[in-house]
């Protein structure tokens, strides 16, 4: 049997529910790699070992009694400390939040807990998710297990990092900007950003209500189907979430790309590309391609627009949300947060009207042109080779960092704006040692079309199964 | 361009009462100047017969037909 940290996380629970392991076994295996790696890596803010082990052996219980069991059964999970649960630590990565311990719990959280899945720890994440490269004043910064002084990418920095280094099946991370698809493209692993409202935000942190997303982070994307399947759907408790009927998602990832139109955009996303991630991307396309999918080219329309109007709206939504701190202690922020978040201040009613109420209209025009020729979109992640964490340290770095910091999100913001399902999956590595993303993208409520690229792509390649060298070299299980 | 920084400064003092915090947001203030050219540009160029539509409404007639 493949050794219980490297499976996939529909590998662990069907391993539980077929009693070829327990769930406390599974545990005791992320427990081994995360003190094997977490010393280096960074990536946990808390955990629960005693909480955990219980939960472990109660999961173990229900499986020796022949009780039915949910599909993520006996799996233990550490998610982006950002998701609410009632009585527990949630920093969301901030000093102002160190003792936060709220009253309700979120209901992502609700669902896995009934799919079966436990917590056992809180990651570490930018501080507010409000950085794209997983630097953290208060907690230490996050380093990529693939090469450490590289970013993990961010704001789920901790989930990118944890599942890639084998000591977790599945993070929650939050995308508002890029923030679940750029520590997946970082680290090596899968990350789904869902449709807009396609999942509830009770309970999670809010950063900019219009453009925030829960999604998971995790080996495959047939992983991230399946859970997708138990997260999705609405939720009273989130008025905003969407009624749209959530279909099983594995049945869409049937491997059969044939007549599957692809679209390469000409414009913004490959500007500025280094030839690695290109040349990376190229040849996905062709591993696509012989599956049957026929690529186009075309240049996408509005990008100008969809640019300005989303980081208007970004920005002023983030920033009344923090306007008590910013005016009591805002020294307590990093400079990261506080420096980015100061000028929502100043942006007018009327400008943020504007993109907000246009948003509509840009997204009916948007998938008019678009999606009639195509029916995915396929870009780069991050279109540039990972920068260091001291290259893009704003709190310490010279004038001018800020600006190379932003370019790390350029190719996952306009799908925040349009509200477009998008993943990310490995498909090559930098020469630094890096992982390099590919990100899909497709029309609202498409996951299924989206993850059943990914999933054909996965089934040809092997990057999403390889291991950082720092699992060997630090003595973790195989 | 100190002119306009201070604009932007004084204006969030007045109306919100919060200083700079750091010189990274003294630039990043001053990068407003470009959000600003960005929507000049913008201005006049896009026209939408159904505009100001719902955001969800428009998730839902743009979603693909199964």
């Amino acid at each position: 049997m493949t050794p219980l940290a490297n499976l996939s996380l529909i590998e662990a629970a069907d391993a539980v529910a077929q009693r070829r392991t327990t769930s406390l076994d599974l545990l005791e295996a992320c427990w081994a790699n995360l003190d094997a790696t977490n010393p280096q890596i960074n990536a946990v803010i808390w955990e629960e070992r005693e909480q955990a082990a219980a939960a472990a052996r109660a999961a173990d219980e229900q499986v020796a009694s022949g009780a039915p069991l949910g599909v993520l059964h006996g799996v233990p999970m550490a998610h982006k400390d950002m998701y609410y649960q009632a009585g527990r630590l949630s920093t969301c990565g901030s000093a102002l939040r160190a003792d936060y311990r709220p009253t309700i719990t979120a209901t992502v959280i609700e669902r896995l807990a009934k799919a079966g899945a436990y917590v056992f720890a809180g990651l570490n994440m930018a501080e507010f998710a409000q950085n794209p490269t997983g630097h953290n004043k208060t907690y230490g910064d996050c380093h990529n297990p693939w090469n450490l002084p590289y970013i993990t990418g961010g704001s789920s920095s901790g989930s990118g990092a944890s599942v890639a280094a084998r000591f977790n099946y599945m993070a929650l991370g939050s995308d508002t900007g890029g923030s679940i698809r750029l520590p997946a493209s970082a680290c090596g692993v899968t990350g789904l950003k869902p449709t807009q409202t396609r999942v509830s935000r009770y309970g999670v942190m809010p950063l900019s209500f219009s453009h925030d997303n829960v999604g998971p982070l995790a080996r495959t994307a047939r992983d991230c189907a399946r859970v997708l399947s138990v997260i999705a759907g609405h939720d009273k408790f989130d008025p905003t979430s969407s009624r749209e009927p959530v279909p099983n998602y594995e049945g869409f990832m049937d491997g059969d790309l044939r007549g599957t139109r692809i679209g390469v955009p000409t414009n913004v996303f490959l500007d500025d590309a280094d030839d690695p991630v290109v040349q990376a991307m190229e040849a996905a396309l062709l591993v696509l391609e012989a599956r049957g999918a026929v690529i186009t080219h075309l240049e996408l329309p509005l990008m100008d627009a969809i640019s300005a109007y989303g980081g208007i709206v970004s920005r002023a939504e983030a920033a009344p949300i923090h306007a008590e701190w910013m005016r009591k202690d805002p020294q307590a922020y990093g400079k990261h947060i506080s420096g980015r978040m100061y000028p929502g201040y100043a942006i007018p009613a009327a400008y943020y009207i504007e993109s907000l109420s246009r948003r509509g209209p840009i997204l009916k025009e948007f998938a008019r042109q678009v999606f009639s020729q195509v029916d995915v979109l396929i870009t780069p992640t991050i279109k540039t080779c990972l920068p260091t964490l001291e290259e893009t340290d704003i709190d310490h770095g010279p004038p001018g960092t800020e600006t190379k910091f932003m370019a790390v999100s350029a190719n996952t913001r306009p799908f925040n704006y349009l509200g477009l399902p998008a993943i990310s999956i490995p498909c090559g590595f930098d020469p630094n040692g890096c992982p390099i993303g590919l990100q899909i993208a497709g029309r609202p409520f498409a996951e299924g079309r989206v993850l059943k690229v990914a999933g054909a792509y996965q089934s040809d390649t092997r990057y999403h199964w390889e291991r950082p060298a720092l699992l060997d070299n630090m003595g973790a299980s195989p | 361009m100190a002119a306009f920084e201070n604009d932007i400064e004084s204006t969030i003092s007045r109306w919100h009462s919060i200083t700079t915090p750091n010189d990274p947001a003294k630039r990043l203030a001053a990068e407003l100047a470009q959000t600003i050219e960005a929507f000049e540009k913008l201005r006049g160029t896009l026209v939408f017969e159904d505009e100001p539509a719902g955001f969800e409404t428009a998730l839902q007639a743009t979603k693909e037909q199964t």
